[in-house]
């Protein structure tokens, strides 16, 4: 058994800046803590360098529970990645505040659950995982003390309750039927298990990590949390966690492979990228629009993750547009931050007003449609292809007709940039720099696709 | 040098090849050195250098190719040049004349080259003879008609006299060592593809010999100058090609050489006369070679050899000739009947330029334009060197033709005495009769008008007719056809399609609303409907497990 604590050297670093955060946090004066988002980023960056220096080894098994694969290299960095750019983000706005050591730790913790769910290949680990990206996150929700995000908390916390139960019922379930908790021993339980008890159980599981990825029937949090939430938080919970939890539903499925999987994921991906558009089309305010196309965005990665196992094509798909996706998400929550508004009115004539920003939130949302050459094209791309590879066509047609519908309200929200600007733009330099940063790395990773999918 | 890979052939000089480079090139200098007499521009130049060197490139191409890019070259220059004075219209419209005429008969050429390919699979000039039939004989059919409408042999001779309205260095040239000299050097050059097909060699002599019977009526028939050497010009050449088809290749490489310089210098005599006096008719030129006297004298000597008077170059050469196609008595018959006609036009054009006037004193020639005449009087006086006995057969080695019989002492002599005696009346008698059909040239133009030129414009004009009717009446209607079903389109159909499009876009919206309605904020109504959706999944893992 191998038990080298430096093959999880990016978790512990993650870890690591947490409890330095914290501690120093407690000693810091509360009007100057401005070395805990430091320390913050400095783990963030250190943990990115050793995934990197990671990704070019060989896989490997850590402690029997946590595979290092190539699942695990692209969570890591696209989470840690992320994660700091939600920090970079969220630094600004809690500058000052008397719980800011507490906003970045939650930050890291919950992020670091993340990694663990797409890294763990036991139950056990990742219904602990789960926890740890939850609890946090709840907590992050209800930061700002108000009534929507009191709100927002409460619904988020109530909805992880119910589904990480069931969550936890499942696993129950499936160990039980499966003899172990571990995927391999798994696989050849579930082979043997009376199919009712694993459908069951299967299902049962699949409610705490559809909740995580903001998925149906674990979506309902997602509009709410996105609108009642600081914008930073928000940002943070509708990127990060999914990151984790696809890498959570991939693993599961390819490594278990238990009956049915195919069409139980084909199903709800069909279901939540339609329910996703269909509800964004009326949305005139732009975190709620986010959060359903988040929704929906999460129904076409989950088209990969039903083709675990199927074809050669899912793997590569999943992991490209998990990525395309997160940088996307981020830089349309950036420029909302940098905007500082939230109805689609307040965002007529910004193409004039500050051409940067403007410019930057037309490369995100036409990501989002998947128009060359971002990097949610590609991403999109590859999953058509697993799609049709694993001989699920219909899913392929109901993934682009939701696509051509998606145009309607990514457009709504576009055209109102080229009007007259109503009044003079907001200054928020480093949300509007990170806002044109993910715009340039989605075009550079839709553009240096081959070389990204070769590596 | 090869020119095409794969394609044996390029440039080379042999011995009939440098003949006619040292003729173009000695003509060229005296026409040049004259027409810097005349103060021509940098365009005249050019075009005159590259009409030489395009001449230069037909006779040293060793197959057909080159030989045809050198002859379309010419071809384009003499348009240029006969169409020197662009601003007179009727110069053009003569340019496009000649141009157009060459151009339909070279044609043949094109056809022989493609011929050649097909048929001896190279386009060595060399080679030709050796091909099978048919191809053969469609080959020396093409060559034919290229070399006789370059050469204004019948029945391509009237765009000479178009010709005519070129400036007198470009006369000069292109009666000489040029253009008209090509079509003979190519009969000459050909002759044993000629020879090998039959029929081919007769068809050329009796061509020849029928241009010079009846062009030597033409010219005897002029009352202009140059009109009178053009048609000279063509019956000359026709004793060349009558030499060509008869195998007389010594003596009509010879009279070509001669002839180059007889006519090279008649014409910048009436260059001369025409700067100075301003006219080229002959019943004006009275008197003219009596005014100045290196000109009159050269023109003297050039118009007694042109007459073929013993013992000038043009004398002798034809001589060669005619012994050459000794073989046919009724050849021999025509070939001295034009001889005759010869004696008799130049006899008329030297009784009008030294007839005695009152009047009309001495006038001053530039030395740049007298000095070319004097080297080519001498020329055409001694060239029929090229015909003595010891001589002649150093000059058949050289071109690498046969030894052929010389003439008898009785062909110079019957000759000789034709030409004085005839020479002798013309002074005598001083009237030339002057019928219509030669003085128009056989109205071979306006023939050509009626029967090719008239047709093809209507059948062109007609073609229009028909292409604007029908082609493009097809065309409009089409469009209108589609305008009108477009417009049927948009009143029953685009009605109905956008109706389809306003009703997916209502029904995505209702869905929309629908799609809003779970979400009702109220956590319990969440927590039913997730139990709903799952119990329904668990159904579904059932169904698919």
């Amino acid at each position: 058994m191998n038990e080298n604590p430096a093959d999880l050297a990016p978790e512990l670093c993650v870890l690591a800046a947490a409890v330095a955060g914290l501690m120093a946090g407690m000693f810091l004066p509360r009007r100057r803590q401005w070395p805990v988002p430091a320390v913050c980023s400095a783990g963030l960056v250190a943990g990115l360098a050793f995934a990197g220096a990671a990704a070019t080894r060989p896989g490997l098994m850590a402690f029997d529970a946590f595979s290092v694969d190539a699942i695990t290299h692209v969570t890591r960095i696209t989470v840690l990645g992320s994660t700091l750019a939600v920090v970079l983000l969220a630094a600004g706005r809690v500058r000052g505040h008397p719980r800011e050591s507490e906003h970045h730790v939650l930050i890291l913790l919950s992020a670091l659950g993340t990694i663990m769910l797409g890294t763990s290949s036991d139950l056990l680990v990742l219904v602990a995982a789960y926890l740890l990206a939850s609890i946090p996150a709840y907590a992050l929700a209800g930061f700002g003390k108000d009534a929507p995000g009191t709100e927002a908390a409460l619904k988020y916390y109530l909805m992880g309750a119910l589904l990480g139960v069931l969550m936890l019922g499942g696993v129950t379930l499936l160990s039980g039927v499966g003899r172990g908790t571990a995927y391999p021993v798994l696989r050849a339980g579930l082979a043997g298990a009376p199919p009712a008890a694993v459908a069951a159980g299967l299902v049962a599981l699949l409610a705490g990590l559809l909740f995580k990825a903001g998925a149906a029937p674990g979506h309902y949090w997602v509009p709410d949390v996105t609108e009642g939430a600081p914008p930073a938080v928000a940002a943070f919970v509708t990127t990060v966690p999914k990151i984790g939890a696809f890498a959570a539903l991939y693993r599961f499925g390819a490594e278990t492979s238990p009956d049915g999987w195919a069409a139980l994921l084909a199903v709800v991906a069909a279901a939540t990228m339609t329910l996703g558009n269909l509800a964004a089309f009326g949305q005139d305010n732009v975190r709620r629009l986010l959060a359903y196309s988040t929704v929906s965005q999460a129904g076409y990665l989950l088209v990969p993750v039903a083709m675990a196992g199927r074809t050669d094509l899912a793997r590569p798909a999943l992991l490209y547009f998990v990525a395309a996706y997160a940088v996307t998400n981020l830089g349309a929550f950036a420029v909302v931050v940098a905007a500082g508004r939230d109805d689609l009115a307040g965002y007529a004539g910004l193409l004039r007003a500050s051409p940067l920003l403007g410019l930057s939130l037309v490369v995100c949302l036409l990501g989002f449609v998947g128009t060359p050459p971002t990097a949610v094209f590609v991403g999109k791309v590859l999953m058509f292809g697993a799609a049709l590879d694993g001989d699920h066509a219909w899913l392929a047609v109901v993934a682009a007709v939701n696509t051509v519908a998606s145009v309607f309200y990514y457009l709504r929200w576009i055209v109102p940039l080229f009007r007259r600007p109503a009044g003079p733009p907001r200054r928020a330099r480093g949300a509007t720099a990170l806002a044109a940063a993910a715009a340039l790395l989605s075009l550079a990773l839709g553009i240096a696709a081959g070389a990204a999918l070769a590596a | 040098m090869t020119f095409l890979p794969g394609w044996p052939g390029g440039l080379a000089v042999d011995g009939l090849s440098a003949v006619l480079l040292v003729t173009l090139g000695a003509v060229l200098a005296a026409v040049l050195a004259f027409a810097a007499g005349q103060g021509y521009g940098a365009r005249f130049f050019g075009l005159m250098l590259l009409f030489a060197a395009a001449m230069a490139v037909t006779v040293t191409a060793t197959d057909l190719v080159l030989l045809l890019m050198g002859w379309e070259v010419m071809g384009a220059m003499s348009y240029a040049l006969i169409g020197y004075e662009w601003w007179d219209e009727r110069r053009v419209r003569s340019a496009g004349v000649a141009f157009l005429t060459t151009r339909a008969a070279d044609m043949g050429l094109y056809a022989a080259a493609g011929f050649a390919i097909a048929g001896a699979h190279s386009l060595r000039l060399d080679d030709l003879a050796a091909s099978g039939t048919p191809w053969r004989d469609l080959i020396a059919a093409g060559l034919v008609v290229s070399a006789l409408g370059k050469s204004a042999q019948l029945p391509f001779s009237f765009w000479l006299s178009r010709a005519m309205d070129g400036p007198s260095p470009v006369s000069a040239l292109l009666h000489s060592a040029t253009m008209v000299a090509a079509g003979a050097y190519l009969l000459i050059r050909v002759h044993p593809l000629l020879a090998a097909t039959g029929w081919a060699a007769t068809l050329v002599t009796w061509a020849g010999a029928a241009t010079a019977l009846v062009l030597g009526a033409v010219a005897l028939a002029q009352r202009d100058l140059k009109q009178l050497l053009a048609a000279s010009t063509c019956a000359q050449i026709g004793f060349m090609v009558l030499g060509a088809g008869a195998g007389a290749l010594g003596g009509g490489t010879a009279h070509l050489v001669a002839h180059a310089a007889v006519k090279s210098l008649l014409f910048l005599c009436a260059g001369v006369w025409l700067g100075v006096l301003g006219t080229k008719r002959l019943d004006a030129l009275q008197g003219a070679a009596r005014r100045h006297r290196t000109v009159g004298a050269s023109f003297g000597v050039g118009a007694l050899a042109l007459a073929g008077v013993p013992p000038l170059s043009l004398w002798v050469t034809k001589d060669e000739i005619l012994a050459g196609a000794g073989g046919s008595p009724a050849l021999l018959a025509v070939g001295l009947a034009a001889s005759v006609l010869s004696a008799a036009y130049a006899a008329k054009a030297l009784l009008a330029a030294f007839r005695p006037v009152a009047g009309g004193g001495a006038f001053r020639v530039p030395l740049a334009q007298q000095a070319p005449l004097v080297p080519l009087a001498f020329a055409a006086a001694v060239l029929g060197a090229l015909g003595l006995p010891p001589v002649a057969d150093a000059w058949r080695r050289l071109l690498g033709v046969p030894d052929g019989s010389g003439p008898g002492a009785w062909m110079f002599a019957l000759s000789g005495v034709l030409a004085a005696l005839t020479v002798g009346a013309v002074m005598a008698v001083r009237r030339i009769p002057e019928p219509a059909w030669a003085l128009h040239w056989l109205w071979l133009e306006d023939a050509v008008s009626a029967v090719v030129v008239r047709p093809a414009f209507a059948a062109a004009r007609g073609l229009a007719r028909f292409d604007d009717r029908v082609v493009d009446g097809a065309v409009r209607g089409a469009a209108r056809g589609v305008q009108a079903v477009a417009g049927l389109a948009g009143r029953r159909v685009e009605f109905r399609v956008g109706g389809l499009v306003a009703a997916v876009g209502r029904a995505a919206r209702g869905l929309g609303a629908l799609a809003r309605r779970p979400q009702t904020g109220q956590v319990h109504m969440y927590y039913a409907q997730a139990a709903v959706v799952l119990a329904v999944l668990v159904v579904v893992a059932v169904l698919a497990g």
